[in-house]
């Protein structure tokens, strides 16, 4: 969101720069037929950058106005606990949202909610960077522990309904495509693809991955097939060594008692 | 060294599975130097008891069955469901120096040994006896323990939560929500994604549309 109003600051600043380029532009051309012109352009140039530097000011403070909440003005108050915390080795705190409650809230309560735990982790991750640079212990590190925990809950809870609706929608399983492939050494794995602004075949990095095997490989392939299944075989066998063993020790247990 | 030790016990362990569990917890130090990366072990059988059928908690009171002990009843204070271990408070005691640096011989303190489960019995609170314990269902659908000498319902013991709330006394701070408003439903389905509904909801209006991008 801040990316976004920055960029959009930055064009505005850029549109000024060409208005600022031909503006003066065209006094040059008027003053290359009146030379006796020269001392006023010189007075005039500066006067009209300063009037377009005031202009970007304003509108700066304006747009910058409209990015920040409420909270800027006061400073940096919001990294730090309340003055009533300070210096106390507890500090009380309630339990961590639950995933039962998160899913009866709608999508902007959520997410206001993150950035209200956002913030709150930021003031505990203050608190204890502190404590460690006093070499103290941090008062009530669980608070961090359960906001942590509450954030992945609405993660999951956002990531559910999204998967539900692209399931009702496409029948997509998957929110990222990918496919199996098989890598240079004849191993089957999951690829996950990958978001380019230019198609494949013009993409030297991505022609240099190689996704087949040679016929080269194809020995040492079934050389891990065998030792694969050998071990699957081990484990079989050393779990019914484990079952007969147990049953020894504790049938004869359970038949004394 | 000693602040990196007290973080190393927060950080949760990985323990493979040959791993030999102690009285000591995996993530204290204690357990590390018993069991250091690398070191094999004969391996422990320990008897299988499905979880549904594990009968003894914390706060328990137990009579001990054999051992040095056997006889006497006493409150369960740790669980170790991975040897199939409960340590009692008090009894199967042996006595150690604790504490010991350089010539200091340290403080002379009895440690509890921990038993078995097939060596512990739970007390029927009617007779104060050990019976043996069966869970069954009540009338309304609750899974409890019964005793079978006297059909008598053993109730789970109260243990005090770790961090010391009571929630019946419970009073909400400054940040916490108030129940009704944690528990309030304010969502309603609808066909909209997540980034829509929060466009909509904050008046964000996106005219540009998004250069071709290629996926593969």
């Amino acid at each position: 969101m801040a990316a976004i109003k920055a960029g959009r600051v930055l064009s505005l600043c850029r549109q000024f720069q060409k208005g600022l380029s031909i503006s003066t532009v065209l006094p040059l051309q008027q003053t290359k037929v009146l030379t006796s012109c020269k001392a006023q352009l010189s007075a005039f140039r500066p006067k009209f950058c300063l009037l377009h530097i005031n202009n970007m000011g304003t509108s700066l403070a304006q747009q910058c106005r409209a990015l920040h909440t409420s909270q800027w003005r006061r400073g940096l108050e919001a990294f730090f606990d309340e003055t009533p915390n300070w210096g106390e080795p507890t500090v009380k705190s309630g339990a961590p949202w639950t995933a039962k409650q998160l899913r009866t809230k709608s999508s902007e309560d959520l997410h206001k909610l993150w950035y209200v735990l956002l913030k709150e982790k930021n003031m505990l991750l203050t608190v204890e960077q502190e404590a460690k640079r006093q070499r103290v212990q941090m008062p009530s590190p669980e608070r961090l522990r359960k906001i942590e925990r509450s954030m992945k809950r609405l993660d999951t809870i956002v990531q559910e309904r999204e998967n539900a609706l692209r399931l009702l929608q496409t029948g997509q399983e998957r929110a990222r495509p990918g496919t199996w492939r098989k890598d240079f050494f004849g191993r089957t794995f999951w690829y996950r693809f990958k978001e380019y602004p230019i198609p494949w075949y013009l993409n030297r990095r991505y022609k240099r991955k190689r996704f087949f095997t040679l016929k080269y490989v194809d020995s040492f392939i079934r050389r891990r097939i065998e030792s694969h299944l050998h071990s699957k075989i081990l484990k079989k066998k050393a779990d019914l060594e484990n079952k007969r063993k147990l049953q020894e020790k504790f049938s004869k247990l359970s038949a004394t008692t | 060294m000693r602040l990196t030790a007290l973080l190393a016990m927060a950080t949760r362990v990985k323990v493979h599975p040959d791993y030999r569990y102690g009285t000591s917890r995996p993530w204290t130090v204690g357990a590390q130097r018993m069991n250091p990366p690398g070191k094999k072990r004969r391996k422990v059988f320990v008897e299988p008891i499905q979880p549904e059928d594990w009968s003894l908690f914390k706060g328990d009171t137990v009579e001990v069955l054999a051992g040095k002990d056997s006889g006497k009843q006493g409150k369960i204070s740790q669980v170790i469901r991975a040897r199939n271990w409960v340590i009692l408070e008090g009894l199967n005691t042996h006595y150690r120096y604790i504490g010991k640096s350089g010539e200091y011989r340290g403080t002379y303190i009895a440690s509890e040994s921990p038993l078995l489960v097939r060596e512990v019995a739970l007390v029927d609170p009617s007779d104060r006896k050990p019976t043996q314990v069966e869970w069954r269902f009540t009338e309304e659908g609750e899974r409890v323990r019964v005793s079978l000498r006297s059909g008598r319902i053993l109730p789970k013991p109260m243990v005090q939560r770790r961090d010391g709330i009571v929630p019946e006394q419970w009073k909400d701070g400054p940040k916490d929500t108030s129940p009704d408003d944690a528990l309030e439903k304010t969502y309603s389905a609808s066909l909209k994604t997540f980034e829509e509904e929060i466009a909509e909801a904050t008046g964000v209006v996106e005219t540009r549309a998004g250069r071709r991008t290629f996926w593969y």
